[in-house]
C-alpha cells in the first residue's frame, strides 16, 4: 500500500479492501509477521523458566548453614575499604555522552548501507551519496572539534 | 521525490549560519590553541576575583577577536539572503517539508538581524570576561539556523527537529559563563522545561499524524477539513483537537505565555545578557512563526470545530492571562533584568493578541502583519535594552551576580547617551509614541479589532497602560534619582555595544517615526497565508 | 494471540513505567526503566514496526541507559540524601489532570481501533517497518529533517564539551 505522500490530498492510508480484511481476521495471516520472533519468545522464555528453577531448586534442595563470616560482606579476601558511595567522575559521562551521539549516527547510516543499491537503481545514487556525505561531514567536524578540544583525553 | 538547487537556495539563510558555525568551530579548535600554556588554570576563587577587577585583555592571551567579526560577517550573509529574496514568489520545497514565503523570509531576516547585532554586543562583554571563544559564537549560529529552518518549516517533524537544534544551543549559551550558581541554575531550569515542553509538543505531533497519516500541515490540513464535514477516519475529530492543544501548549512553553511562564525570570536573568537578549529576540520570532504555520497552515480551515473556532478561544485566554501575569509580575521586581524578564511575557500576551486575531480568515493579512511588525519592533528594542544592562554589568562587573535599581540611579549624568538610549527602548516597551513599540501595538490592536476581538483589544491597552508604571520607574532611576554609584570599572572598550545600541536605537525610532517604509517591505508577507 | 501479548506489553510498559517514577532508589529505577523499553519494543514489534523495535532495544535499553547509570553513578546519592517523599496537594492536582487528559484522549481515540488495525495488517504485507521500508521514507521524502538532524547531533556535542570540559 503506498502513502500519499502530495501535499493537499489528504495524506490519508487508503482504506483497505474488505475482502483481505475478511481473511485476516480468522487469525491465520495476521500471525505471520510474528513468526520471525519466536525463537526469541523461546529464547525469553527458556531464560525465565532457568531463572526460576535455579533459584527454586537451590533454596528447596540446597543445605543452609549461616555463619556470621558467610554474611559479611566478600571483596577479594580483604577487608572492605573506601566509601562504597564514591562519586564518579564527571569525564565518563562526556565520554558516555559522546559515545551516543556517535552511536546514533550509525544507526542513521545502517538503513542507508542497506538501500543504496535500490536507490541508485531509481537513479539517485549520487543524490543519496552526497546527503549521507554532508550528514557525515558535519558529525566529522564533530569529532575533529571533540578531539582537538582534548575531550578524549583522560587526564 | 523531486530536488533540485531551488531546495536548497530556498533554506539559504539556515545554510549560511550552519556553515559559519562549522567554520567557528575549526577555526576555535584550529586557529587558537596556544592558550594552555599562556595562562595558569585559575581556580574558582581566582576566577571571581579576577571578575571583580575586570581584567583588560592582557598581552598574553590568544586573539580571538576575529571570531566576532566572523560570526557578524555570516550574520549579515544571512540577512542579506533572507532580504534578497523577499520579493520572490512563494515555493515548497524539500516535497512540502518546508516552505520559502514572505512570512518565513521576513522572520529568517529577523533572526539574522538580532544574531547580528547580539554579536557587537557580546563582543564588548566576552572580551570583558576573557571568555571569548568559538564555541560561543557557533552555538549563537545553530541557534540562529534553527530560529530560520523553524521559521520555514510546515513539517511537524521538521519543526520538531530544528526547535530541538534552537534549543539545545540556548541552553548550552545559558550555561556559558559558569560563575557562580545563576546561569546553571538557569541552563538547568531552562533544559528541564524546555525537554517537558519537547514532549508535550511531541505528544500533540503524534496524535496528529494518528488522525490524519501525516506529518506535513498541508496533510493536516486535509485532514482537518474532512473531519469537519465527518470524513476521515472515526474519531480524527477528537484527536486533532487534543493535538492543536497539545501543540499549541509546547509552543506557550517557548514563547513564555501564562501559565508556561514560570522558567523565564530565573533564565533570562541568570543567562549572560547578550545571550538574554539574543533568546528575547530570536525565539520569540521563531516560535511565533512556527505557532502561526501550524495553527493557521494545519489547522485554519474556517469551517471546522477544531480549526480557528477551536483554537482562537485557546489564544484568546492565553492572551488574556499573559498579558494580565505578565505586566501585574513585571511590577514589583528590583532587578532590571528580571522585570525585563516578565515584560518579555507580557510582550507575548500582546503577540497572542495577533495570533488570536488570525483566526478570522479576513483579518489574516492585517493581522500577520502586526505580528511580524511586533516581532522585529521587539526584537530590536528587547535587544538594545539588554544591551544596555550588558554595559551595566560591566561597569559594575556584575555578570553572574544580578543586578538592581539602584546600579541604574544617575546613569543621565556619567553616561548621557546610554541613559538616553535606555529611556528610549523603555518608553518603546511601554509602547509610547513615536517609538516602533507603539506603531506595533497599534497594528496589533487595530487587527485585533478588524477580526472582532475587540474586547482582547481594550483589555490589551489596559494593561500597557499598567505598564507604563515598571518602564518609567527605570527612566525616572536614570534621569531623576541622584545620587548614584561611581562606575567600579571605568574606562573599558564600548566601541561595538555603542554600535550596536546605536543601531538598535535608529531601528527603534526608523520603525515609530515612518512606520510605512518598514511595512512596504514586509508587505510581501502579509498574503503568505491567504485571505 | 495479538490482543494477549499486546495486554502483557502495554500492561507492562505502564507497570515499569509507574516503578521509574515511584522508586526511591534510582537504580531501581533505571532498570525499571531497561524493562520498561523492552516491553515497548513489544509494542512496535506488534505494529508491524520491526527496526524501529531493534533500535529500540540497541540505542534506548542499550545506550541512553548507560548514560542514565552514569548520570546515578555521578550523583551516588545515599539513602539519607533521597528524602522522603511528600504527597502535597499540587501532586494531587497533577495527578488528576494526567488522568483526566489521558482518559479524554482514550476516549477520543477509541473509536478509531478499527481503522489502526485495518493500515496496520496491510502494511505488514509489503514490508512496512523494515530496514529498507524506513530508509526509504528516510533518505527520499524527509531529506531536510534528516540533513537537520546532523545539526542536532553536532550541537550535542558542541553543547556537551562547552558545558563539561570548556575552560571559561
Amino acid at each position: 500500500m503506498r502513502r500519499v505522500d502530495t501535499p493537499g490530498t489528504g495524506g490519508y492510508f487508503p482504506r483497505p479492501q474488505t475482502a483481505r480484511l475478511k481473511a485476516n481476521d480468522e487469525g491465520i495471516a495476521m500471525d505471520s509477521y510474528l513468526t520471525p520472533y519466536l525463537p526469541i519468545l523461546v529464547l525469553l522464555l527458556l531464560a525465565g523458566v532457568m531463572c526460576v528453577a535455579i533459584t527454586f531448586f537451590a533454596t528447596v534442595l540446597g543445605p543452609r548453614r549461616i555463619t556470621n563470616i558467610k554474611e559479611a560482606a566478600f571483596e577479594c579476601g580483604s577487608p572492605t575499604t573506601g566509601d562504597p558511595h564514591a562519586r564518579h567522575s564527571v569525564k565518563f559521562f562526556l565520554v558516555a555522552l559522546l559515545f551516543i551521539v556517535f552511536d546514533v549516527e550509525s544507526v542513521f547510516i545502517y538503513p542507508w548501507g542497506a538501500l543504496l543499491r535500490d536507490l541508485n537503481g531509481d537513479g539517485l545514487g549520487w543524490f543519496a551519496y552526497f546527503e549521507m556525505m554532508s550528514f557525515m561531514a558535519t558529525l566529522a567536524i564533530g569529532l575533529v572539534y571533540v578531539w582537538r578540544k582534548g575531550a578524549l583525553e583522560w587526564t | 521525490m523531486t530536488f533540485n538547487a531551488n531546495d536548497l537556495l530556498g533554506v539559504l539563510p539556515a545554510i549560511i549560519l550552519s556553515i559559519g558555525a562549522l567554520l567557528l568551530l575549526m577555526s576555535e579548535v584550529f586557529l587558537s590553541t596556544t592558550r594552555a600554556a599562556a595562562q595558569a588554570p585559575a581556580s574558582p576563587g581566582e576566577r571571581v576575583a579576577q571578575t571583580a577587577t575586570a581584567p583588560e585583555i592582557s598581552s598574553t592571551q590568544p586573539d580571538r577577536r576575529y571570531q566576532a567579526w566572523l560570526a557578524a560577517g555570516v550574520a549579515a550573509l544571512g540577512l542579506w539572503a533572507a532580504l534578497s529574496q523577499l520579493g520572490d514568489p512563494a515555493i515548497s520545497l524539500f516535497n512540502g517539508a518546508a516552505m520559502s514565503d514572505g512570512f518565513g523570509r521576513v522572520v529568517a531576516a529577523t533572526v539574522c538581524g538580532a544574531l547580528l547585532i547580539s554579536c557587537f554586543v557580546a563582543f564588548g562583554y566576552l572580551e570583558w570576561l576573557r571568555a571569548t571563544r568559538g564555541e560561543f559564537y557557533a552555538l549563537t549560529l545553530f541557534s540562529a539556523a534553527g530560529m530560520c529552518l523553524l521559521a520555514q518549516a510546515t513539517d511537524l517533524i521538521v519543526i520538531f527537529v530544528s526547535l530541538e537544534v534552537m534549543s539545545l544551543a540556548l541552553y548550552a549559551l545559558c550555561a556559558y559563563l559558569r560563575r557562580g550558581k545563576r546561569p546553571a541554575e538557569a541552563a538547568f531550569k531552562y533544559f528541564i522545561l524546555g525537554s517537558f515542553a519537547s514532549a508535550i509538543f511531541l505528544y500533540g505531533a503524534a496524535l496528529g499524524f494518528g488522525a490524519t497519516g501525516s506529518t506535513r500541515l498541508a496533510d493536516i490540513a486535509a485532514g482537518v477539513r474532512l473531519a469537519a464535514t465527518g470524513g476521515g477516519p472515526g474519531g480524527s475529530a477528537g484527536l486533532l483537537f487534543a493535538s492543536v492543544a497539545l501543540l499549541t501548549a509546547g509552543f506557550a512553553f517557548k514563547v513564555a505565555a501564562v501559565p508556561f511562564h514560570m522558567w523565564v525570570p530565573d533564565v533570562y536573568d541568570g543567562a549572560p545578557a547578550p545571550v538574554t537578549g539574543f533568546m528575547a529576540a530570536g525565539v520569540k520570532a521563531a516560535a511565533f512563526a512556527v505557532l502561526v504555520r501550524i495553527l493557521v497552515s494545519g489547522f485554519g480551515d474556517p469551517s471546522s470545530s477544531i480549526g480557528p473556532h477551536g483554537w482562537q478561544q485557546i489564544i484568546v485566554w492565553l492572551a488574556a492571562l499573559t498579558m494580565f501575569f505578565g505586566n501585574l509580575l513585571a511590577v514589583p521586581q528590583r532587578s532590571v533584568k528580571r522585570m525585563l524578564a516578565y515584560s518579555s511575557i507580557a510582550h507575548a500576551g500582546y503577540l497572542l493578541v495577533a495570533v488570536a486575531a488570525m483566526g478570522n480568515a479576513p483579518s489574516r493579512p492585517d493581522a500577520t502583519q502586526g505580528l511580524l511588525f511586533y516581532l522585529a519592533s521587539y526584537g530590536a528594542t528587547v535587544i538594545g535594552a539588554f544591551g544596555v544592562v550588558a554595559l551595566i554589568e560591566r561597569k559594575f562587573a556584575l555578570a553572574g551576580t544580578g543586578d538592581d535599581l539602584s546600579s541604574w540611579a544617575g546613569l543621565s549624568e556619567r553616561h548621557p547617551a546610554l541613559a538616553a538610549a535606555m529611556s528610549l527602548f523603555m518608553l518603546s516597551l511601554a509602547g509610547v509614541p513615536p517609538t516602533a513599540g507603539f506603531m506595533a501595538k497599534l497594528t496589533v490592536f487595530r487587527s485585533a479589532i478588524e477580526a472582532g476581538l475587540a474586547p482582547l483589544a481594550i483589555f490589551g491597552v489596559l494593561t500597557s497602560v499598567a505598564g507604563l508604571y515598571y518602564y518609567l520607574r527605570v527612566v525616572v532611576y536614570v534621569y531623576m534619582v541622584p545620587e548614584g554609584r561611581a562606575d567600579s570599572v571605568p574606562g573599558g572598550r564600548v566601541l561595538s555595544a555603542s554600535i550596536a545600541l546605536a543601531s538598535c536605537a535608529l531601528i527603534v525610532l526608523w520603525m515609530g517615526i515612518m512606520p510605512g517604509s518598514f511595512s512596504a517591505m514586509i508587505q510581501s508577507a502579509s498574503g503568505s497565508f491567504g485571505r | 494471540m495479538e490482543a494477549v501479548l499486546f495486554y502483557i506489553f502495554a500492561i507492562g510498559v505502564v507497570v515499569a513505567g509507574a516503578q521509574v517514577v515511584l522508586r526511591r532508589n534510582p537504580i531501581y529505577g533505571a532498570v525499571s526503566l531497561v524493562a520498561c523499553f523492552f516491553f515497548l519494543a513489544g509494542i512496535y514489534v506488534l505494529l508491524s514496526a520491526h527496526l524501529i523495535a531493534i533500535l529500540q532495544v540497541m540505542v534506548y535499553a542499550g545506550a541512553v541507559m548507560v548514560l542514565f547509570v552514569f548520570v546515578i553513578m555521578l550523583l551516588n546519592l545515599k539513602e539519607e540524601e533521597l528524602g522522603e517523599m511528600h504527597v502535597t496537594t499540587m501532586k494531587g492536582i497533577g495527578l488528576a489532570a494526567v488522568l483526566v487528559l489521558v482518559g479524554f484522549i482514550a476516549w477520543k481515540a477509541l473509536t478509531p481501533v478499527q481503522f489502526a488495525r485495518d493500515m496496520a495488517v496491510n502494511e505488514q504485507i509489503h514490508g512496512f517497518g523494515g530496514v529498507k521500508a524506513v530508509g526509504n521514507v528516510l533518505y527520499r521524502s524527509s531529506v531536510l529533517p534528516f540533513e537537520v538532524t546532523s545539526l542536532l547531533l553536532l550541537v550535542a556535542v558542541v553543547s556537551a564539551v562547552v558545558i563539561a570540559k570548556g575552560k571559561i
